[in-house]
């Protein structure tokens, strides 16, 4: 009775979660007048295929070349995560099992910092970062847009791993100098490949995050570098071409489905479980 | 190995409080010492300073002759096993044994044929090819061990109660083996413990530790017999040393009317100092026959196997004594024969002769 109340839950759950995405996949595959005549799922059946949406995210008829500004959010997110998280290990790896001290200004003090940065709301952040870029000469470029995504990404990083260092025992780090590390390779041989899933949950949040983003994207990029945020928006006019933004919409969001399926992966396999002890 | 030598050493962690008040002290090459006393006394703290994972505010550590105080860890050369077991996760049983190995840059095959043969002295061969994440406790303290052990140049072999997580039937053989493995490898051991049979069977010598100092060192012998204060008494034996009162008569030590220590042991103590006799529970039996005893009732027995331990009342004081579980003694009252040579004089808490 329990059993087949869970797998209902599952069920309903399970609806909920890929309706939207069948919906999406479904308009993908319509034309105008398939989208105008009502819900309809199946193809041939509901209504009559066509490829337009997705031929429209290659520069097709009523679309915009959507290749490019995949590209660029690929680069972008994973250069800016990469950064953020090797960074971020770093910082938190020293500001766990180190005492910095700068006047009153103690690790904790530290900590907050980075993520006080994290307080304000992104408008507030958006003129300065485009007053820094444009003096920069990095306005409309992609290493602009990487720094940015960094400042933003690093708090992320510093925190989660903070968090995780201060969970592993210092006594790994002193048996690793015991047995004949310094304390770089402490940090380099033993407690990293110990923090895996520590690293693999700070990267899993700064890849979304950053592959999302679309505020900082729409106000520090123009025509040159387009994220693909941006670019879906963009194909919004006077009259939404629904199969060619569903079409972009599941494009979009693979990487990140993608994403999930290796993490729950990890996660069953208890990977991440434990990682310590 | 190596000699060890902390010269005027002294630890504080950034308070008022010495955690390891200053002093001066010599492990010798080869032999193995236990540090026995309560926690929080600066038993791990001096280990620590040892190791160089914490560097003393005062004094110098030598080993060896050499002055190692601002040396790092590493190239101090020394094993420790840690209270609690120490695995690296990540690697497999033979990647935990072979890491130090690594780490001084060994041959591989060189490699191989040193973990076999730490792991055939620990018995874990059968484990060697699994990952450490899913060992027991005492499987995982086997390997920090192993790991101490496995290289065979180690300055000293540090060991910081690595009994304590393991279950009490294990306890056994592993103390067999490490003893075996000391013997084998005859390191410079310093070994720490709050347990006195642990201690005791180790060690060449004891060092008990109270609030920060060393209170004594000796064989484990000496400090059964002639435990320098009161403390020493009270924490070594089980149970511990009989403190009571004497009473000074014709220069003769009494017990309840009764002499027990001559005036020639009294000589150089100060006319009007308090004495108190030290007694262990070990040196009193009930008198037999017309034989002179003190006069006691007895209070409770408690049952310790092959022992009993009998609470008994002498005057207003309490003492207590081993008994032999065959020895049968009168109910109610009795009289106690005490090895008077046993007994050791207290002045002021110190041993006096």
């Amino acid at each position: 009775m329990l059993s087949t109340l869970k797998y209902i839950a599952v069920v309903l759950w399970s609806a909920f979660v890929v309706a939207p995405l069948l919906w999406a996949l479904t308009t993908s595959f319509k034309t105008a007048n398939g989208v105008t005549g009502g819900p309809t799922y199946l193809p041939y059946i509901g209504f009559e295929p066509s490829l337009d949406g997705w031929r429209s995210l290659f520069g097709g008829a009523g679309g915009i070349d959507i290749v490019r500004p995949y590209m660029d959010s690929l680069i972008v997110t994973s250069s800016a995560s990469l950064i953020s998280i090797v960074l971020g290990t770093l910082a938190a790896y020293g500001l766990s099992r180190f005492e910095y001290r700068a006047g009153f200004v103690k690790n904790t003090d530290i900590i907050f910092f980075f993520i006080s940065q994290r307080i304000m709301p992104p408008i507030v952040l958006a003129i300065p970062f485009f007053l820094m870029l444009q003096f920069l000469g990095l306005l409309d470029t992609k290493i602009g847009l990487i720094l940015v995504y960094v400042a933003l990404l690093l708090p992320i990083a510093v925190w989660i791993m903070v968090d995780f260092f201060d969970g592993v025992p210092r006594q790994i780090d002193e048996m690793a100098m015991l047995d004949g590390c310094t304390p770089f390779e402490a940090f380099w041989r033993i407690v990293l490949p110990n923090s895996m899933p520590g690293i693999l949950v700070a990267s899993m949040f700064c890849v979304i995050f950053g592959w999302n983003d679309f505020f900082f994207a729409f106000t520090l990029t123009f025509t040159d570098t387009q994220l693909l945020p941006v670019a879906v928006v963009s194909l919004n006019s006077s009259v939404t071409p629904w199969w060619s933004l569903s079409a972009s919409a599941l494009v979009s969001v693979a990487p990140l489905i993608l994403i999930a399926i290796f993490v729950e992966r990890l996660l069953s396999r208890g990977t991440l479980a434990g990682a310590i002890r | 190995m190596a000699s060890i030598h902390l010269d005027q050493i002294g630890h504080s962690y950034g308070t008022a409080v010495y955690a390891l008040e200053k002093t001066d002290m010599h492990f010798e090459d080869g032999k193995t010492y236990a540090l026995l006393g309560p926690s929080g006394c600066g038993k791990t703290t001096m280990l620590n300073i040892i190791s160089g994972l914490l560097t003393p505010s005062d004094g110098r550590v030598l080993l060896g002759g050499t002055d190692v105080t601002r040396t790092r860890t590493a190239e101090r050369n020394i094993a420790q096993v840690f209270q609690f077991p120490v695995v690296y996760q990540s690697k497999t049983v033979f990647e935990n044994l072979a890491f130090p190995l690594h780490c001084r840059g060994w041959d591989r095959s060189r490699i191989a044929t040193r973990v076999a043969e730490i792991a055939d002295l620990l018995g874990l061969t059968s484990r060697l090819s699994q990952s450490a994440r899913r060992l027991t406790a005492d499987e995982k303290q086997l390997i920090s061990l192993g790991r101490g052990l496995v290289r065979n140049d180690v300055a000293a072999l540090l060991m910081d109660e690595p009994l304590t997580v393991i279950d009490p039937h294990m306890k056994f053989d592993l103390r067999r083996r490490i003893k075996q493995a000391n013997d084998q490898t005859r390191h410079t051991v310093v070994y720490v413990t709050h347990d006195q049979n642990e201690a005791m069977t180790f060690a060449d010598e004891v060092l008990v530790m109270s609030a920060g100092r060393v209170v004594q060192r000796g064989t484990p012998q000496q400090l059964f017999e002639a435990p320098r204060n009161l403390y020493v008494g009270n924490f070594i034996g089980s149970p511990g040393m009989n403190f009571v009162r004497a009473e000074r008569l014709d220069g003769d030590l009494r017990l309840d009317g009764v002499p027990l220590v001559g005036a020639d042991r009294c000589r150089g103590i100060a006319p009007d100092a308090e004495i108190v006799l030290g007694i262990r529970p070990e040196h009193i039996a009930f008198a037999q026959g017309e034989e002179l005893g003190v006069p006691a009732s007895i209070v409770s027995a408690q049952d310790h196997g092959s022992l009993l331990v009998v609470d008994v009342a002498v005057g207003s004081d309490r003492l207590r004594m081993k008994v032999r579980r065959d020895v049968s003694f009168p109910a109610g009252q009795a009289r106690l024969r005490v090895s008077s040579d046993q007994v050791r004089l207290y002045v002021d808490g110190v041993l006096v002769n």
